[in-house]
């Protein structure tokens, strides 16, 4: 298997391979991503931050090519975060709640699986996909599911660790999200991919390009 | 009934999330659902009935009248209008 790209975004930028794409100025920082990626998909706006998260780092890897003359089926997906939904979820509740107003819309976000689901329709990735609950970022765990994917013959993985996670008083503590694509078929000259994901991830968050 | 439909178009730009769009943006009578128009789907719909209900308390009897109140802004003002 060869770590192929990787792309991480936070509140303090927007990275890919090694390098800062973007810095970010405000606390819309999503929004901002959005609008630096330049695409027209007006449903972004209706998705909650891990969608959207994912949405934009994917459309950031993208601009390499990296997903080029991929078939419908070649392509898998494998994300995972500590807490699930809980930053929709809370607003879910929030709308029953407090305004009286349960919103279908904010409650189709209610499970983190629709990060996956909102990149298949996106980019009509029709492969195998799941979104697993793990305590923290987990190269090993990431690998070994890689490792069964090959072994049913698959081509490609685009896995995510994509988190948006509260405080104790409800206010967000930490947003990230972490991409990386993995061609399961070819050989990785540079080393164990457990290492290297490891390595990338603490780098990305020490904001070290 | 003009004000009714800007407010109603304020009002579907808040409760869908279409930031990228203005009231102006959104004609009188124009499809608000499928390609040729906002490209809304099955759960704005569903934001639709939680608008009239939460703003002009009004509560959809037969939802399969839903197609024809929800076909754009016109028709949705004539609905509350007769309904409110």
């Amino acid at each position: 298997m060869r770590l192929i790209g990787t792309c991480f975004l936070s509140a303090r930028g927007l990275m890919m391979d090694g390098k800062l794409i973007c810095q970010f100025s405000d606390e819309n920082w999503l929004k901002e991503a959005y609008g630096m990626l330049q695409v027209d998909y007006p449903k972004f706006y209706k998705m909650d931050n891990l969608s959207k998260m994912a949405f934009i780092c994917t459309e950031q890897l993208k601009t390499t090519g990296y997903f080029e003359n991929l078939s419908d089926e070649e392509m898998a997906l494998i994300f995972a975060n500590s807490c699930a939904s809980q930053h929709t979820d809370m607003k879910f509740i929030h709308s029953y709640t407090e305004q009286s107003n349960p919103s279908p819309s904010l409650f189709v976000y209610t499970l983190p699986n629709i990060v996956t689901g909102e990149l298949a329709i996106r980019n009509k990735w029709y492969g195998s996909n799941c979104f697993y609950i793990l305590p923290t970022f987990d190269a090993n765990f990431f690998v070994n599911k890689l490792q069964h994917l090959k072994e049913e013959d698959g081509n490609f993985c685009l896995c995510g660790w994509v988190e948006s996670k509260l405080d104790a008083t409800g206010v967000i503590e930490l947003e990230e999200s972490f991409l990386f694509l993995v061609s399961l078929n070819e050989i990785d000259k540079e080393g164990s991919l457990i290492n290297q994901l490891q390595e990338t991830l603490t780098d990305y968050r020490n904001f070290k390009i | 009934m003009s004000n009714l439909k800007e407010t109603l178009k304020a009002q579907i730009i808040e409760q869908l999330s279409l930031e990228d769009l203005n009231p102006a943006d959104i004609q009188d009578d124009a499809p608000l659902f499928g390609g040729d128009g906002l490209g809304l789907d099955s759960i704005d719909a569903l934001e639709f009935i939680v608008l009239l209900e939460t703003h002009y308390g009004i509560r959809i009897a037969d939802p399969s009248q839903g197609r024809e109140i929800f076909y754009s802004v016109n028709t949705l003002a004539d609905y509350i209008e007769k309904n409110k």
